[in-house]
């Protein structure tokens, strides 16, 4: 074999490498599974009242810190007491954490995985929810009405 | 003492006007938005399970907000396009929202079982670009429950949601239907 056809050799041995090594890495981001929020790290824990208060102090502030471009937003440890329990059109199990005399809470949606981890949660309960955040409270004038924090993908980390 | 009858009388009647006007509101917190795109490529759709949503029983007013993170989708990358700057930009505009009324209100009876097909007329806003729209819409009664439905197509370009290059370019349509659905 003449050095010119070992370079060649290689030389598509390499290129071969790269596409195949590139193919696959985008295959990989083109079918890439959504973010598991319950394995993230928790970015910050607070009580629901503290953070719905942040948000109506200055919501603009509050998404900047929360929110981010990708979609890919903080996951939230909220505490507070279970005010409400319903079920949205995907089955989902839903728990508005608000205290008794507060405007707005935390509404916090479950997952087919994580439903049955509420099923023996009362309302009148502490817990502990993990989960992502999706929008802040506000008072939206045109609703008339305020708008609790969302957090979705949502497991309960403790009930005492 | 007469003086004391006109004043409990007038705290009655306030009372019972400030209760009529909150029990003419309805709220939805039960709702569902989707997004379907079908172009040959493929389809995609997103779903979204937690808008709010206000309907005025005595003036027709609709309205709904959407907290647009909330958007699911089948793959990762279609919603991190979707949420991005170059996209609906999300971070931005975390909600969007639909400020409406039901123009032919007289059609609908909300004490009285029925499917009432209604015009929403109003302003909506995406991506923090707002028109005007009018779209049609089902009340339905049943039991005292009061949903709402509907069906509209939504032009992205419209919305300053524009798709220049790439796959997306391909791969999304460029006019996506909406599906609401809403009970009260």
């Amino acid at each position: 074999m003449t050095t010119k056809k070992k370079i060649f050799k290689i030389l598509l041995i390499v290129i071969g490498g790269a596409v195949l090594i590139g193919g696959g890495v985008g295959y990989y981001m083109f079918n890439k599974p959504a973010r598991d929020v319950q394995s993230t790290k928790t970015d910050f824990s607070y009580k629901a009242s503290e953070i719905v208060n942040e948000y109506l102090a200055d919501a603009k502030k509050a998404n900047a810190k929360y929110l981010a471009e990708n979609g890919e937003s903080k996951v939230l440890e909220i505490t507070g007491i279970v005010s409400e329990i319903s079920e949205d059109f995907n089955n989902q199990k839903v728990i508005l954490l608000k205290a008794d005399g507060e405007k707005v809470g935390v509404s916090c949606t479950f997952t087919s995985e994580t439903n049955a981890n509420t099923l023996n949660i009362q309302i009148g309960d502490q817990v502990t929810i993990k989960g992502v955040i999706r929008s802040g409270a506000s008072f939206d004038e045109d609703l008339d009405m305020y708008e609790n924090v969302i957090i979705e993908k949502s497991d309960i980390v403790s009930n005492k | 003492m007469k003086k004391t009858i006109f004043t409990t009388l007038a705290v009655v009647a306030i009372a019972l006007t400030s209760f009529t006007a909150s029990a003419q509101k309805l709220v939805s917190t039960k709702t569902h938005f989707k997004f379907f795109s079908t172009t040959p490529a493929e389809d995609i759709q997103a779903n979204n399970y937690k808008a709010v949503g206000t309907i005025e029983k005595t003036n027709g007013d609709v309205v709904f907000s959407v907290p647009m993170q909330s958007f699911e989708f089948e793959k990762a990358l279609m919603q991190e396009h979707f949420n991005s700057k170059k996209f609906l930009d999300t971070k931005t505009n975390p909600k969007a929202k639909l400020v409406g009324k039901i123009v032919d209100l007289s059609k609908v009876d909300f004490t009285k079982d029925g499917t009432y097909p209604v015009d929403v007329a109003g302003e909506l806003t995406i991506n923090g670009v707002t028109n005007a729209v009018k779209e049609k819409a089902t009340i339905s009664v049943a039991d005292g429950k009061i949903a709402l439905m509907s069906k509209f197509n939504l032009t992205l370009n419209d919305y300053k949601i524009a798709f220049k290059k790439g796959k997306p370019s391909t791969n999304i349509a460029k006019t996506v239907e909406v599906t609401v659905q809403a009970t009260y």
